[in-house]
């Protein structure tokens, strides 16, 4: 009965975070190395878990977050397996090591409390901010999870002077050291977007790479749900 | 979902998964026989260069470990685990075989597969049966094999001889007599282009599979033999196939094997444990390998056991009901954002229309020279100097766009540069025109080049509501993107073929003469039908097909 189902056990654990399948992430929690994940984005666990929705620590950090209704974030803690998945969004996992990352809020699962964040907002495009362009800047030692609506294709954006264009709506995350630039089709034929009549693109320059997904959907499922 | 693999297909591993750490599954029974199953690594020549690259029941593991046997589980009769990127250089090709021990045939054997399994989850499947097969005592099931990246064919060749055949075959070496062997070699090495295409090659011209005397080292140029049921599907020159993903996945040729999911599960694997099902030979009972996999077998009434990936030898932790060690190792491919994100990085450009993956296309638009209009809103990303306009239908075309509704928003992108398209996660296929014409809905039209023509078509037809439908059909030489909702189907176009009008998206508007493919509507096309729902009849010469999605609108 289960022959085929039993493909999809869980592989052993080898790493902190790891996809299972292309839309699950694969959690292994251990007391004093917690994690903060997105409210409502656990689809199952095992083992001895605790989450505490909008924690202290973290609506210090996230007060701007969204206009001061907290952060949309959980600590979770213990010992044991978490699965976590946003709606059969793709996951993509990162091992940070050093680096750093700048997500949309709506493309961000989860990652390591210890790792160093911050919420701000988009320089420049805060007249946009219909739909919150908030992004969260994470660095350090250790993983943080992404989603992205479809699989992401990851841009680098060479260095120089050109600069790379992105619809803010499937923007997924950026290199920090990037610059960021609000860009408006001024031309009163141009007509991109949406079709709400407004031509905005987010510009990049500078060393590092653009992550995006291959949808202009970006409403944050987590959160509508409440 | 798996990707259903039939006799010859092939597809890169990456499009099936981006992982590289896979595990393959064989499931093949018959009752009263056994098994032996076996991958070759094999080296550029297809030669068996190097014999410790032999994994079998007698050397479940490569040196280091790239390729390990793992025994019977999850109703697999045999698996590997296959670390495609610790393959050494020199391995090139690894071919999964399964010989049978003892007396016997491959006709007897019951429905078997063979799949691949990453991450937890199947991405690939290539089932067999019997019927394909003869008299002939060993199979060679598929290819794993790098041609600039790896790759999986469905192979599906019988085989005459044993397993000291079939490594004689290979170029190894049974007892003291390799030399034979040598000279067939480039016999086996001039087959190799057959492997060479991405999309399915058109399949080799069926020879019929003489039974040889065993004795000799006989070397059948793998990819010949079979009497491959080239399906006219995949010989005719539909025009979708230029730009068809490598796999053409969803080009179903008629299928011989029937779904192993139907089938009862087969017995033998399940009853006995750890054991292989081949007789022991000396020096199995070893066992250096696989330390957890056999303390449960697999099967019924257990908790499933998770296919392969068993041991990982820094982390030698079994998963379960222990502490949950949190490894805080690298991952393989390196830490840090740019190793992370690796597998998701812009495909080499080279071509006008680029396929970045499923869902996303780029267009390199210095490369022709001409505008693309895209339907409004598509663009996700840009690079360079592009030029975005209105595109508007004119007068007469907003006439007509809003009387049938098949209407654009379209803009125009000029300029200098590489834009990338994509619309709500939706699967793109980039079709080439080559004079030919296809009829599109106007909604499944994501992006042209403005070289091609445009119009409304009306399709005529009693009870459709609002008293006709339209299409538009694009002529010309150029690009077109179709966007479909989930993985599309393509039939043929045959004396009966059906299609709901909600769900068919594009259809060849005849290769030859502008309409020969002729729509029909019918109602009550099906007993029982209220009349509703209008279904489309398509006929025309071969060579034509309609594409259609798993998705009503």
């Amino acid at each position: 009965m289960n022959q085929p189902l039993a493909g999809y056990a869980p592989a052993p654990v080898t790493a902190r975070m790891e996809n299972h399948g292309n839309h699950m992430l694969k959690v292994a929690l251990q007391t004093g190395n917690d994690l903060l994940a997105r409210v409502g984005s656990m689809v199952a666990y095992e083992g001895f878990v605790q989450y505490e929705p909008n924690p202290p620590a973290v609506r210090q950090i996230a007060r701007d977050w969204m206009t001061g209704e907290g952060a949309p974030l959980m600590k979770c803690s213990g010992d044991g397996l978490l699965y976590l998945a946003d709606y059969g969004a793709n996951v993509v996992v990162i091992n940070l090591n050093g680096d750093g990352i700048s997500v949309n809020a709506t493309n961000l699962l989860a990652f390591d409390a210890h790792l160093t964040w911050g919420v701000e907002r988009v320089k420049g495009l805060a007249k946009f901010a219909g739909q919150g362009l908030w992004n969260t800047k994470i660095s350090g030692q250790g993983w943080v999870a992404l989603t992205s609506r479809g699989k992401p294709i990851v841009v680098d954006c060479g260095g120089g002077e050109d600069e790379t264009y992105v619809d803010p709506d499937a923007l997924v995350a950026w290199s920090p050291n990037l610059k960021v630039k609000g860009k408006r089709s001024f031309k009163a034929q141009s007509l991109i977007g949406r079709g709400s009549g407004e031509a905005y693109q987010m510009a990049f320059s500078g060393q590092g790479i653009v992550v995006v997904q291959p949808s202009e959907d970006s409403t944050d499922r987590l959160r509508v749900r409440g | 979902m798996p990707r259903e693999f039939q006799r010859g297909h092939k597809a890169r591993i990456s499009d099936l998964t981006a992982g590289t750490d896979l595990y393959v599954g064989v499931q093949i029974t018959a009752p009263g026989l056994t098994f032996d199953i076996s991958c070759f690594g094999l080296d550029a020549d297809e030669r068996l260069s190097d014999d410790r690259y032999f994994i079998f029941f007698n050397q479940p593991k490569s040196p280091e470990e790239s390729i390990q046997l793992l025994g019977a589980q999850a109703g697999d009769t045999e698996s590997f685990r296959i670390t495609l990127d610790r393959i050494p250089q020199q391995i090139q090709k690894l071919s999964f075989t399964a010989t049978l021990d003892g007396a016997g045939q491959m006709s007897q054997i019951s429905p078997g597969y063979l799949r691949i399994v990453a991450g937890g989850e199947e991405v690939a499947r290539y089932a067999f049966n019997g019927s394909e097969f003869s008299s002939e005592r060993a199979v060679m099931l598929g290819d794993f094999y790098l041609k600039d990246v790896w790759r999986f064919a469905a192979v599906g060749q019988g085989f005459d001889g044993g397993l000291d055949a079939l490594l004689k075959n290979f170029g190894g070496e049974v007892g003291g007599e390799g030399a034979p062997a040598a000279p067939q070699q480039p016999q086996a090495g001039a087959a190799t282009p057959g492997f060479a295409p991405p999309a399915f090659g058109a399949p080799s011209a069926p020879a019929p599979a003489q039974p040889q005397p065993a004795a000799q080292g006989f070397a059948p140029p793998p990819g010949a033999t079979p009497p491959a049921p080239a399906p006219s599907v995949h010989a005719a020159p539909t025009i979708i196939a230029p730009l068809t993903p490598p796999g053409g996945g969803h080009v179903p040729p008629p299928a011989p094997a029937p779904a192993p999911y139907g089938q009862p599960p087969q017995p033998q694997p399940y009853g006995q444990g750890p054991a292989p099902t081949a007789p022991m030979p000396p020096g199995y009972g070893q066992q250096p390998q696989a330390p957890q996999a056999p303390q449960a077998p697999p099967g019924y009434g257990q908790p499933p056991q998770p296919p392969g990936y068993g041991q990982q030898p820094p982390f030698g932790q079994v998963p379960g009901q222990q502490a949950y060690g949190v490894p805080q190792g690298a991952p393989q491919g390196g830490a840090g954002v740019a190793a992370a994100l690796q597998q998701f990085k812009e495909t080499p450009t080279g071509q006008r229309w680029t396929q970045q993956n499923r869902k996303l296309v780029r267009v390199d638009l210095g490369m022709g020279g001409q505008p693309v209009l895209a339907r409004q809103g598509s663009m996700v990303l840009y690079q360079g100097k592009v030029d975005f306009s209105y595109k508007g239908a004119g007068f007469a075309g907003r006439i007509v766009g809003n009387a049938t509704g098949q209407e654009m928003q379209l803009m125009r992108c000029t300029g200098q540069g590489q834009v990338f398209l994509a619309e709500n996660s939706t699967m793109l296929h980039p079709i080439e025109l080559q004079g030919d014409g296809i009829c599109v809905s106007a909604e499944n039209v994501l992006a042209f080049d403005e070289s091609l023509q445009y119009e409304v078509r009306r399709i005529e037809g009693h009870g459709i509501p609002g008293g006709a439908l339209f299409t538009m059909q694009f002529t010309g030489t150029g690009t077109i993107v179709v966007k479909t909702h989930g993985t599309p189907v393509v039939l043929p176009v045959t004396p009966t073929t059906f299609a709901d009008c909600n769900a068919v998206v594009a259809w060849s508007s005849a290769a030859q003469v502008v309409v020969s493919s002729q729509v029909r509507m019918r109602r009550n096309a099906y007993p029982g039908d209220t009349g509703e729902s209008v279904n489309l009849q398509f006929r025309g010469a071969p060579g034509n097909f309609i594409v259609v999605q798993p998705y009503e609108v």
